[in-house]
């Protein structure tokens, strides 16, 4: 979710043929990566989006009514509670709320808005024994991070690398209690998230300090959110919404830097690479989840 | 063409019911006793449309309107298109079509603002009656009025939103009024404001809103956002130089706007990312202390119920209540009952909740009740979950479903504890909302209907008689309709990726 991404539509307009063209082969190379196409890693050209989705608008989303009803098997099938299988969610026919199948472990890090995915794929050596999920609001980045995982997986047989990543398609700012519970998570990321440099774009951003009480209330206390961001003034406001949530305390520069994660999401994010060519700053900021006060 | 009533407040053995913008006032009997008038008439459509609406300057706003917006407030098209119900495209429709406004590329016009109409949105009181606090729809306005106690209302104060009220409720203390609002933000404002005139930015320290900029709450002055860095190409670095130029106007504009801000005491308490639909407070003996607490209870368009805590730890999200699969539009804790919730919305049950635990109890049916009034029903939207008391000790829930004619009773029992439809009332028109009449233990129903206001005793209906005649407001059906039946629209309708 990189500032400049705008000039691609309009040579798109230009050749307009060719654009028709390319939209077939698009189609074409994702249903071949639906089907077989597992041997090679997927080429992002052929899932390339506009960098910009509106969270407010209403798309056709599939989220679970509430955390319980959440299907993870599909998602992390290495990690279904065995003999939870034969029980197939699909005989419950209507409202009846379906009970799915088990995990041995609750997903524990969510990339929020994790783009192509540099992030989970970078992770999944690093925390084998932690479920990572990442969250994309665009339809076909998600398929790539999709495909991208399947073919990391099928390349890596019988081991478990890449088993404990994930993707799925959400617009977490509305509906990240949907997905998680009270006290799930242990660590999200929120990396290079879309500036929206105009004031009156500013509601859209991702951070604030109202939806800072959902991130606290996913994550456990002692928790860490992790920001990046190449732009200084989306720096300086999601520090200012984080230390303005009582909920939240910033990270130490120290703790900061002796983090593994930190490294990771500076070297190995897309957006974080590009930024590198780019030879662009990086502003990173941590922030632990506190302990309720009692009530 | 006359409204009908469409909101009712009993206080002891005064009836209040609203009219468009009026609020009648009426004894136990139903005689009336006064009527408290919005003030500003002259704010009508008719005088404002015809405005020469030449001002291209996109902070004109009609002069009349007690809304002194900030720089954020300025682009409610944009929002309202969204996130609105189709209410105000009309209007804004043929305000476009009546004025030839130079369409920019944000369609600045000041006339779409003026031609929407105020409405009462909203009316509660305080326990012991003796104010009554009202929203009113368009001017995003909440108004305090005092009641003598004999049916006679006076206006204490006015104080204009950042955004429109969508539902407002009081602590249990009654001293704070707490607004949920459509941009998803929960505000807390004194009932009674303090005399001396505090702006927002002197309180010890505020949660920025999500409409707040670092620019305008924070950093003084404007500050371009991108650096050479983060801008590559030719153009945006131009659009870049461009914005360093400009921003020393901008700079002097917001000053000017901020002197204009809402100079009244209102904190942020928490904020959705939705349009809140319903707000309520929950009392109950916290876990940990023992302590009596309050918590907040507030409800969105995207199905989640959320408990928070009571100020000032309203940032703690204790819970949710997750299971409709639709709108939610109203709560209500059962009375005698503080720890059971019913909310109801777009789905085709009520749903009854532990809401501090955030679980689910049981769900009542209501699209199967409502069919048997209107077989070709398939959806509904429930508008309001009523609770009240019976003389017996029995808690009932009145459902008020839009665009039904008739009233769903529902008894709740506490052993199962189960919600059991126990009666449907059908009346004369299409049921607009319900009061119970706590002395006479009556039920009070107003509907779309000419003679709106209804007693319900037993199986005998009284209509009642005499009514003052309302305001003659110059308003189409259809934007009447609008105006009184807002719960459907809620339902998500697009399905693009």
């Amino acid at each position: 979710m990189g500032p400049s991404k705008k000039n691609q539509k309009r040579t798109n307009d230009e050749n307009a043929p060719v654009k028709k063209n390319k939209k077939q082969k698009r189609e074409d190379y994702r249903a071949a990566m639906r089907e077989e196409g597992v041997s090679t890693l997927p080429r992002k050209k052929f899932y390339r989006q506009r960098a910009h989705a509106n969270p407010f608008s209403d798309h056709q989303l599939v989220y679970p009514p509430h955390p319980e009803q959440m299907d993870w098997s599909t998602l992390y099938p290495e990690y279904v509670v065995k003999g939870s299988e034969e029980t197939p969610a699909e005989e419950t026919s209507e409202s009846t709320a379906v009970i799915p199948k088990l995990l041995t472990q609750d997903v524990e890090v969510a990339d929020i808005g994790c783009g192509f995915g540099g992030l989970l794929v970078a992770l999944a050596p690093v925390m084998p024994e932690t479920l990572v999920l990442g969250l994309e609001i665009r339809v076909s980045v998600t398929q790539f991070v999709e495909d991208r995982i399947k073919v990391l997986r099928h390349q890596n047989p019988g081991t478990k690398l890449y088993q404990n990543v994930s993707v799925l398609r959400a617009n977490t700012m509305k509906f990240l209690p949907n997905f998680f519970r009270k006290s799930q998570l242990s660590k999200i990321f929120i990396c290079f998230p879309d500036p929206h440099f105009k004031a009156r774009k500013h509601k859209q951003r991702i951070v604030s300090t109202t939806l800072n009480s959902e991130y606290a209330y996913v994550l456990k206390p002692g928790g860490i959110a992790y920001t990046i961001t190449d732009v200084p003034d989306l720096h300086e406001w999601m520090v200012q919404h984080f230390e303005a949530h009582p909920a939240f305390e910033r990270v130490s520069e120290k703790e900061q830097e002796a983090d593994p994660c930190v490294r990771i999401m500076r070297m190995e994010t897309e957006e974080g690479k590009k930024v590198e060519r780019n030879k662009g700053q990086k502003y990173v900021a941590l922030f632990r989840r506190l302990e309720d006060p009692v009530w | 063409m006359a409204v009908p009533y469409h909101l009712l407040k009993a206080c002891g053995g005064i009836v209040f019911a609203s009219q468009g913008t009026d609020i009648h006032s009426f004894g136990s009997n139903l005689e009336h006793i006064s009527t408290w008038k919005y003030p500003l008439q002259v704010k009508s459509t008719e005088t404002t449309a015809e405005k020469p609406a030449a001002t291209t300057e996109p902070t004109a706003e009609v002069s009349a309107s007690p809304t002194p917006e900030g720089p954020p407030a300025k682009r409610r098209r944009t929002e309202e298109t969204k996130e609105e119900t189709p209410k105000d495209q009309d209007a804004t429709e043929e305000a476009a079509a009546a004025a030839p406004v130079k369409k920019g590329r944000f369609h600045r016009s000041p006339v779409q603002v003026a031609n929407e109409r105020p409405f009462i949105n909203c009316l509660i009181a305080t326990t012991d009656g003796r104010h009554l606090i009202l929203t009113t729809g368009s001017d995003k306005t909440i108004w305090v009025l005092e009641h003598d106690g004999a049916g006679n209302l006076k206006q204490l104060s006015q104080r204009p939103m950042p955004k429109r009220p969508c539902s407002i409720t009081l602590t249990h203390d009654n001293t704070t009024i707490l607004s949920a609002d459509k941009f998803g933000d929960v505000y807390a404002l004194p009932l009674i404001p303090s005399s001396e005139p505090t702006s927002s930015a002197s309180t010890p320290k505020p949660i920025p809103s999500r409409s707040a900029t670092p620019s305008s709450s924070t950093t003084p002055g404007f500050k371009p956002q991108a650096n050479e860095f983060t801008v590559h190409t030719r153009r945006n670095l131009r659009a870049l130089e461009n914005q360093r130029l400009t921003a020393e106007q901008v700079k002097q504009q917001k000053e000017a706007n901020e002197a204009e801000k809402a100079q009244f005491e209102h904190t942020l308490l928490l904020g959705h990312v939705s349009m809140l639909t319903a707000i309520t407070v929950g009392q109950a003996v916290s876990p940990a202390t023992g302590i009596q607490r309050d918590w907040i209870i507030t409800a969105d368009r995207d199905e989640h119920i959320r408990v928070s805590r009571g100020v000032p730890q309203a940032h703690v999200i204790d819970n949710f209540c997750l299971g409709h699969e639709d709108f939610v539009k109203s709560l209500c804790i059962l009375p005698g009952h503080p720890s059971i919730l019913v909310s109801g919305g777009g789905d085709d049950d009520i749903l009854l909740w532990d809401w501090l635990g955030g679980k689910l109890i049981t769900r009542a049916p209501v699209l199967q009740h409502v069919k048997e009034i209107t077989p070709e029903a398939e959806k509904v939207a429930v508008g309001r979950v009523f609770g009240y008391q019976t003389v017996e000790g029995e808690t009932k829930v009145a459902v008020v479903v839009e665009r039904v004619p008739a009233l769903f009773i529902y008894t709740f029992s506490p052993e199962t504890p189960l919600l059991q439809h126990t009666e449907t009332i059908s009346l004369p028109g299409n049921l607009l909302d319900v009061e119970y009449l706590q002395k006479q233990s009556k039920l009070l129903v107003t509907v779309d209907h000419s003679s709106s206001l209804i007693i319900i005793e037993g199986s005998t209906q009284t209509p009642a008689q005499n009514l003052p005649a309302g305001e003659d407001l110059k308003i189409e059906p259809q934007e009447l309709q609008k105006l009184l039946y807002t719960t459907e629209s809620l339902r998500k309708l697009s399905d693009f990726d």
